[in-house]
Order: structure tokens, then sequence, then C-alpha cells
């Protein structure tokens, strides 16, 4: 059959209350099996042609273009009826689309029943068959709970069988891979392309970052602003591409994984130094090795793994936030394990966070509040000299535009991002916690905030202690790293080390998830910088 | 689960045992002793003797304080409980109407301004209207008599006449009440991020309002009981008192004016009761409605 | 948080809302401040007129049974209620919502058994909890009763948004940053009082107003001559099914201050409890 399953002409949609369209004459033609990548930032139109899809227009809205689906007339996008053609989506683990105190596994089941007119044990079953299809996928029990209580990528497993038990012809998926951990990210897109390959579906998919492209294969759309400003095969379009804006585009992606990270000379005593440090796991000690290592003043460690490997809780540990079983821990030549509460506050003054957790800032705070709290808090600075610290620290982030009485509440996630930077800079830490920054940001905001943190980084020169998933965003920053699974270090040492010669399964695993990029990029935003002699450790 | 249920029985039986204190306290009062101890004393005897139920005797009569109190709460009973219907019988459909489009919801608080009206005024304003406008019995309106003995002696129509305006008083300020706790509840679930993403996921409008909106909506509305009968009681206590009716709330004032402070403390005590069971009951309720949501 | 969801336009026309609540308690504030001028005889003084004369030109709110001029009534028992309710107010504020505040700053059994104890008061109605405290102490005591007796729901309030604000993400992030209890407490009472501050002034301006009303109405509440507004509603009581302006007029004024005290709230209904 060559009629193509989608085919839509000249869709221009302007929301409720909006100045200008969010998508604007676009066209596409999808065929069954086929995938399609519309490819842009926030705001460039992409989630406006899924929703238009996925449920009626909205009546107030402002909406022309056509629909032509397979086997039946054109006719207006606004009205599209989709008789016998099984459309479903498939949102992303963090996309608040269940209800938060219902039970995933009940509100799966029920839409499934809904969908295929089935009753609900029929639709239970018809998830747990889906699920056992997906490899690695978790046992159905697992999704009796409410999703704040599964992890996402157990979650995100479970809508995609939810989506495949729909045996859909047309899948509409929002970003599923987009928030995950690079190994996770790569099962699922596994899993995802063979179930393709079974039920033969159309995948038209939304995506934030360009890797997606890498992991999917199939055609890509580049939209920006509402508009198409390229398209062709991704693997074309990620070796080559004509448009200035799709260059930028993945020249972002890349530049981060090809930098080598600022190498500062590391100098002076050890910042942190640990002992014979045992873990805890939910307040018992882990039965394996205690460990022992070093961060010199101005050098970096990455807390390499998946969420609930046991990262968190080591640098928590570090940090005198919770309890050990066991060992010393040395932190600007003090012992932590001495001190009370009020001299370990004194003690945190020295250390600043930077979070892909956008509820790290009070949301009632205003900017200049945020960025000046630490200066009049820590250093009980004068006011003209905390105004003059904040204002440029401000500037360096790229906010000094925005009326400093804004709150946080009504700043955008990579706005917020730039703001911890900015609260960190007046820190002037010893040691910055950086914690999963580009989490939930498009290819532009990662791009800038690694570059942000290269520069805080090089300026202000604290320690770096990086907590991520993602191989990359560790060497980009890194010249140490812990690797961790089930509450254990697995495996240690240099960052290069690691990358090129990995010894534990585990790692190799991290490794093979961070997408493979090919030779010929354009030219890269900066010039590499020289590495450093490696910093030693205990 | 069953430990936080225990958890919020805990809860209860320590507001219980305060509010025998609080009781106790003011019994103490009847009592007049000087210095610290003798104080002490004294209120160590009267909670062990309300832990039994005995609250001592009225100054003003010598009956026990808490048979009195109990005799005289049947009529609050009644009149609360009327008022309680009325109160959900006006006050659901009255938030569901104001939460059910936008330009309803911001012209809700309006509502308010009817709201600023005080018991005692609305229910001087309803006297008014029966007898200038409707020509009831004036002297219906300060009768004491209970719902059946009204029937007995004045049949239906004087019954309705006596009760009517009273049980509307009361009805009427628990449904501002009610309301209130209602279109919350149904604001925070129209606006849940999930009811769009449900729908992109193929479930229907009613299907997710019948599933889950309704359901925490209601089960926001049982979780507030306990505030709910507060402004029933204070509700009451001002409705007896306008129209002469010889009830706990009434014995409770009158007590308070002459110092009685037994009878007073027994009254207390018994409408705090109301209020922590109604919360509870309340909690247990929303609960089984909405297992998911959890009590707050 | 009010139930009018904050956008651009909502919020102008809750700060137009909240403006006009607030002229509304200024302007009664004027008359209250110049209550001896506006009303023409001292409070409590009879025979000023023919008795039970409706309103008319001379005597715009009529006269009641004693011959007492309604109007200068009115103004004086204005004047004691609103300043009664001030006081209340002032005492329900700090003995509710800052104290509930920096309960939760205290060492955390304190503060859970204040916060338990207040919870037990909280299940008394505010009504009843007044005439306990006016019948223990007296009548000149009503408006710190009132103010008393609504503080336990506005600390209940307050403790439980602080303790959420003291176990909120972004109060970890700050203590793991070494940013001190006392610029945590005093971040939150600043934004509190910036966001909140005539939202929950309003709201216990008109809670406290009602509740030394009903007092007055009770008997509970101010004596003659310096009768509150409820005592002068209580008096035309038994004549106002004839005689309705000893009792309207009264019922008014006290419905516009419970009224602006509510606007100035901008029609705030309060978080859930």
């Amino acid at each position: 059959m060559n009629e193509p399953l989608l085919r839509i002409r000249d869709f221009t949609l302007t929301p409720v209350g909006a100045a200008k369209p969010a998508i604007e004459d676009f066209s596409l033609t999808l065929a069954s099996g086929g995938t399609l990548i519309l490819l842009g930032e926030t705001g460039s139109g992409k989630g406006a042609v899924l929703r238009a899809l996925a449920q009626p227009v909205s009546r107030s809205a402002r909406a022309s273009g056509t629909i032509q689906l397979r086997g039946h007339p054109e006719q207006p996008i606004r009205h599209m009826t989709a008789p016998g053609l099984r459309i479903a989506y498939l949102p992303g683990p963090h996309a608040n689309v269940l209800n938060p105190h219902a039970s995933v596994l009940s509100q799966l089941a029920l839409i499934i029943a809904r969908k295929l007119r089935q009753p609900k044990a029929s639709a239970r079953a018809e998830l747990a068959l889906a699920l056992e299809r997906l490899p690695g996928a978790p046992a159905l029990e697992a999704l009796d709970h409410p999703p704040a209580l599964i992890a996402p990528e157990v979650l995100g497993a479970g809508l995609l069988a939810a989506a495949m038990a729909q045996t859909p012809d047309l899948l509409l998926a929002d970003d599923p891979l987009g928030e995950l951990s690079p190994a996770h990210a790569r099962a699922l897109a596994s899993a995802l392309k063979a179930e393709q390959k079974r039920l033969g579906f159309a995948l038209l998919y939304s995506a934030a970052r360009a890797e997606v492209a890498n992991l999917l294969g199939g055609n890509l759309v580049v939209l920006r602003s509402g508009h198409i400003v390229e398209e062709g095969p991704a693997s074309r379009l990620a070796t080559a591409q004509s448009h200035a804006y799709t260059q930028t585009l993945f020249r972002a992606m890349s530049a981060g994984e090809r930098q080598n990270p600022d190498r500062s000379a590391a100098r002076g005593e050890p910042l942190l130094r640990v002992q014979g440090l045992q873990l805890t796991t939910r307040g018992k000690p882990t039965a394996r090795a205690k460990l022992n290592f070093e961060l010199r003043r101005g050098a970096s460690l990455a807390l390499i793994g998946e969420i609930g490997s046991g990262r968190r809780a080591l640098a928590r540990a570090l940090l005198g936030l919770d309890p050990v079983a066991g060992g010393r821990i040395v932190f600007d030549q003090v012992d932590i394990g001495v001190l009370n509460a009020t001299m370990m506050a004194r003690l945190r003054r020295r250390v600043a966070f930077v979070t892909g957790d956008d509820d790290a800032l009070d949301p009632r705070m205003t900017i200049f509040d945020t960025v000046a709290e630490p200066l009049r808090a820590h250093l009980a600075m004068p006011r003209d000299l905390v105004e003059h610290n904040r204002d440029a620290a401000l500037k360096r982030v790229g906010l000094a535009a925005s009326p400093g009485n804004r709150t946080v509440l009504s700043l955008s996630p990579f706005d917020r991002r730039r703001l911890q930077i900015a609260r960190a800079i007046v820190s002037q830490p010893l040691l910055a916690v950086i914690d999963e920054p580009l989490r939930g940001l498009d290819a532009f905001a990662q791009s800038v905030v690694r570059d942000l943190l290269r520069n805080f980084r090089s300026n202000e020169g604290p320690a770096l202690l990086v907590i991520t998933s993602d191989f990359g965003l560790a060497r980009a920053f890194c010249e140490e790293g812990f690797v961790f699974k089930d509450g254990q270090v697995v495996e240690r040492g240099a960052i290069a080390t690691l990358l090129h010669a990995p010894q534990d399964p585990h790692t190799r695993k991290l490794l093979d998830a961070v997408a493979a990029l090919p030779v010929s990029v354009p030219e890269p935003l900066k010039p590499s910088v020289e590495a450093a002699p490696p910093v030693s450790e205990a | 689960m069953w430990r936080d249920w225990l958890l919020r029985a805990a809860q209860v039986i320590g507001s219980l045992l305060g509010a025998l204190v609080l009781a106790s306290l003011l019994a103490t009062l009847s009592q007049p002793t000087h210095g610290f101890w003798p104080l002490l004393s004294v209120f160590c005897a009267k909670f062990m003797a309300a832990l039994e139920g005995d609250f001592g005797r009225s100054a003003v009569t010598g009956a026990r304080s808490m048979a009195a109190a109990v005799a005289a709460f049947p009529a609050t009973l009644q009149l609360l409980t009327v008022g309680a219907v009325i109160a959900l019988v006006i006050g659901i459909p009255l938030g569901i109407v104001l939460s059910a489009s936008r330009a309803l919801r911001a012209a809700a608080p309006l509502i308010e301004i009817i709201a600023a009206m005080p018991v005692f005024v609305a229910a001087l304003a309803l006297i008014w209207i029966a007898v200038r406008v409707l020509h009831w019995s004036d002297a219906s309106q300060t009768s004491a008599l209970s719902w059946t003995a009204l029937v007995r002696s004045g049949g239906w129509n004087a019954a309705w006449q006596t009760f009517a305006l009273p049980a509307l008083t009361v009805g009427a300020a628990g449904a501002a009440s009610v309301q209130l706790s209602l279109r919350r509840a149904a604001v925070r679930a129209w606006s849940a991020p999930y009811r769009n993403g449900l729908r992109m996921m193929g479930l229907g409008t009613l299907d997710i309002d019948l599933r889950y909106a309704v359901p925490e909506v209601i089960a926001a509305l049982l979780r507030d009981a306990g505030e709910i009968a507060l402004a029933l009681i204070s509700a009451t206590a001002v409705a007896e008192w306008v129209f002469h009716r010889d009830g706990a709330a009434v014995l409770f004032l009158k007590s308070a004016a002459f110092g009685d402070w037994n009878v007073a403390a027994a009254v207390l005590f018994l409408f705090a009761i109301i209020k922590l069971v109604a919360e509870f009951l309340g909690l247990a309720a929303s609960w089984l409605v909405a297992p998911d949501e959890g009590a707050a | 948080m009010s139930i009018v969801e904050g956008s651009g336009t909502k919020s102008r026309l809750r700060a137009a809302i909240s403006a006009i609540g607030l002229a509304g308690v200024g302007l009664i504030a004027v008359v209250v401040a110049f209550g001896d001028v506006i009303a023409r005889v001292p409070a409590g003084a009879v025979k000023v007129g023919p008795p039970s004369l409706p309103p008319q030109v001379v005597y715009a709110f009529g006269t009641d049974a004693l011959g007492r001029d309604v109007m200068s009534e009115t103004v004086h028992a204005l004047t004691v209620t609103f300043s009664s309710a001030v006081l209340a107010t002032i005492i329900a504020i700090v003995v509710g919502a800052i104290a509930g505040f920096a309960a939760v700053r205290a060492p955390l059994r304190l503060g859970i058994a204040l916060r338990g104890i207040m919870g037990v008061f909280g299940s008394v109605p505010v009504l009843l909890l007044a005439v306990v405290a006016v019948g223990i102490a007296g009548h000149e005591f009503a408006p710190i009763a009132a103010g008393l007796a609504a503080s336990p729901s506005i600390f209940n309030r307050s403790f439980d948004r602080a303790m959420r604000l003291a176990r909120s993400r972004h109060a970890e992030y700050a203590r793991a940053t070494g940013i001190p209890a006392s610029t945590l407490l005093r971040r939150d009472l600043v934004y509190e009082v910036r966001g909140n501050f005539l939202n929950v002034a309003g709201r216990a301006l008109a809670s406290t107003t009602i509740a030394l009303a009903t007092l007055g109405f009770l008997g509970f509440g101010a004596t003659p001559p310096h009768a509150d507004l409820g005592l002068m509603i209580a008096a035309a009581r038994a004549t106002y099914l004839d005689q309705w302006w000893p009792a309207l007029f009264p019922a008014l004024a006290l419905i516009l201050l419970i009224l602006f005290a509510r606007l100035a709230a901008a029609l705030d209904e309060g978080e859930p409890p």
C-alpha cells in the first residue's frame, strides 16, 4: 500500500490569547512504518502539531489546514475524525499526564480498556503481555503505585507498553526519551524500534534534543518559531546540515562531548579527604569495601550512575547531610564528624549547588534576592557591594536584562538554571555540587548552561562534584570518576581510563548509552583546552 | 496505611483529651482558690472526675452539669442536623455551579459579599421578611418548643413557620462553608494537568471527571467536615439565641453569663466532641471515596 | 492563595478589589477618627429628638424609642466596633500568624506540642471561646478575647504553611549551603508579609468584627453608654419589625465594615486547612 498513512497540509494554529501562530503553514507526509522526528526548542511548534493530532483543537483557537488519513478524504484539521485509525499517545515519564494520586497500573488499564473497548481485566492482561515483550521491562505489579513512587525508566516502560497494547497505526511520541538517562533512553529507544518493526506503526516523535535522531533514525524535520527550517533523513542531517540553525542545533549537542574539561591546576591541600567511608542504604551499612579518596582544591570528581545507584547518597554523606556507618570525612581540614549543627552550617557556606531540580530555588524570591542572599547571610557585605556583586553575577549568566523583581516562579527552567549559577558565583564556593544541571533543557539551553558552568569553574575555581548519569557530562567537567550501581562503587579512575578501557560491565553499559557522534561536525564553538596532569588520589 | 490510621485515631484521642483538659480548666473556675498549687490540685480533681463524665454540679440549679447539658442537647442536635442537611442541599449545587466555568469561578468570590452578613443579622432579616412579606405569625418566631411539640400543639403549618427560619439561618451559614470547600477542591481538580494528559492518552472527559476529579472533590469536602461543623455549631448558637430556642448553646451562653462554669465546661466539651468526631468521620469517609489520594 | 488564579489580568483585578477594600476601610477609619464631629451628640444622649421618628431630613437615620439620634449612635457604635476590631486583629496576627511561623523554628517537640494545643482550641468555635474569655475576664476584655479566640485557627494555618516551607526542597538546598535558620525565617516572614499580609489582616479584621459584633449582640460585648453595633442591633430587636431604622443602619455599617475588610483581602478565601 503506497498511500501515506498521514498527510498534513498547510497547518496553522494560533492558540487562545497568543499574538502569533504556534505553528504556521506546516505540512508533512508520513508513511506506515515510517518515523518522523520533529526537532526543535521550546516554542518551535512541535508540541502544537502533536497535540492537534492527539485531541481536537480547542474551539477558541484559530486553526486552518487539512489532514488526510489513509482511506479517508481530506478534511479540515480542526474537525479531524479518524474512524478505524488507531492513534496512541506516548508521553514522557516526567510529563505529569497521569493522576498523581491514582495507581499507574489502574490508569493505564483504563486507557487501554477504553481504546480497545474491552473490560478492564482484559486490558490489564493486554498491558501485561505488552510489558513482557519489552526487554528488561518491569513486572506489572511495579506499576501499581502512584507515578511519583515509580522510577522514571519503569514508568517510561509502562507508558510504552500501554501504547503498544493499543496496537496503534500511528504513535504520537511526546519526547518520552528526553529526560531519561542515556542508558535508559537507549534501552527504551531499542524497545520502541523493535515494537515498531513488529507492529508496523508510523511514529511521529517530538524531540528537544538531536540525540534522538541518532537513536531512532527515520526522517527529521527541524522547526523554529513555528516554521520548518530544514528536513531530510536523520542520518544525512546528523552529518551534513544545510541551514545555519540546524548546524547550531547539532553543534550544541556535540560541543560538550567533544571538548575536554578545563583542567585547573590542582593546588594546595586536599579539600576533601575521605578515609574508610562506609555508606548506608536505608540506614544500614552496605556490605562492600570502604571508600578512600581525596579531592584537591580546584579538582573535580564525577559520581556517575542511574537514579538510586548511590551517587547522591555519597554526595550527601560528604556534605554531612546524612549519617554514615563508619569512616572519616575531612572537609577543608576539619573533621565533620565532630562538628555540631551550627558549626556544620558554617562549613557549608563554602558549598554551592547547581542542580536540575527546578524546586531548588524559593519560588517566592525575586531574582535580586536569590543572588544577594548568600552575600548578605554569609559575608555581611554593605549594601552597595552586595548590589555590585549581584549585578556582576547576573550579567555573567545573561540575566541582567530581566527585571530584578521578577519572581523565581515566573522564570523558565533555563532561567532558573542560570540563576542558580549566578547564586553559586557570588558564593565564591570551595566546592560546587553539580547535580544533573542539564535535565529538562533543550539543546541550546544545554549548551549555554555548559558554557556558563565552564566559565564559573575557570573564574571561581571551585572543586567540582558532578552527579550525573551521562558520561558525556562527566567527561566535559571531570578528571576523575566513580561509577555507581546498587549503592556501591563498581569502578573508579580517571575519566579517560573509564572511557577507553572500562572494566566493569555496568560502566560499559553506561558508556554504550551515550550516542556515538558522527565524525564530521562543523568547526567547534571553542578551541580545545590543554589537558592538565591527572589528579592523584589517596 | 494502618499505621496512618492508627496515628490519626491517636490524634483524635489526643484532641479529645485536650478538649477534656480545656473543659476541666474551665470547670476549675467554679471553685475559686488562691495560689498555684491549690489551683493545680482543684484542676487535677476536676480532670479526673471529667474522665468519668462528672463535671460537677450547676452553681445555679444544683443539677449535675453533664446531665443538664445532655438534656439540652437534643434540641441543638435537631437544629444542627437540619441545618447541616440544608447546608449540603444549598452548598453543594452552589459550589458546583460556581466552579463550572472560568467566568463563574472568577465571579464566585463575590459570594463573600453575601457572606459578609453576620449570622444574627441574617436571622433578623429572615424574621422581618417572614413577618412583613410572608405574613407569618410574629409569635411563632420565638417559640422554644421542639418540632414534635409544635406539630402536636399547632399543626404542621405552625411547626414549619417556627422551625424553618432557625434551620434556614444555620443552613445558610453552613452552605457558605460547604460551597467554599467545594469550590477550592473543584478549582484544584479542574485545573490539574492530568486532565489534559489523560484526554490526550484517550480517556473521555466524563471518564476522567467521574473517576478522578469528582472523587477528589468529594474527598476534599469530607476532609473539611470539621471546619464545616465549626461553622454550623457557631451558627446554631446564634440561631438558638435569636429564635429563643432552649438548646445547649443557649444553656452555654447563660452559664457563661452567670459564671456557672461547670455547666459551661460540660457543654463546651460536648461541642468539641461533635467537631472532632465530624473531622475524623470526614477523614475516614474521604479515604473511602478517594483511597488513592489519602487524607490530608 | 485566592481561588481566582493569578494571571496578569486577574492579578490587576485583585489589586483593584484590594484597593477598593483598603479605601473603604480607610474611609471608615476617617469616620471613626472624626466621629465626635460627625455625630452631633455624645453617645447615649437621650431625647435628642422626638422618639421613634423615621429617617428624614433633620434626622437622616431617624430616632429610636428613647429619642436618640440613630446616626450619632451608629457613628459612636462604629467607633467602638472598629477600634475593638483593630485591636483584636493585631492580637490575632501576633499570636496567630507570627507565632505560628516562629513555632516551626522552635525545637520540634515544642512546636508540635504548641500546634496540638492550638488544635484543641481550634476545635471550639471562635464565638464560644470568646464568650468564655469575656465571661472570665469581663466585658472590657472583649476585644482581647475576640483576638485571642480568632488566633488558634490563624496559628494553625501559619504553622502548617511554615512547616511546609521548612520541609520544602528549596529550604533543604538553602540549609545545605549554610544559609542560617534566622535568614530562612526572615525570608519566610518577609515574603509572607509581602505576599499575604493584606490577605491575612483583611480576613482577620473581618472575622474579629463578626465575633465582636456577635458578642455585643449576645450581651457579652461593650456596655452602654459605649455600645457597639451588635448591642445597638440587639436593643432595636424588640421594635424593629415596625421601626426598622434603629436596626437597619447599624446593620449596614457592620456589613460595610466586614465587606471592605474582605475586599481589602482581595476576596482571598484562604488556603484550605
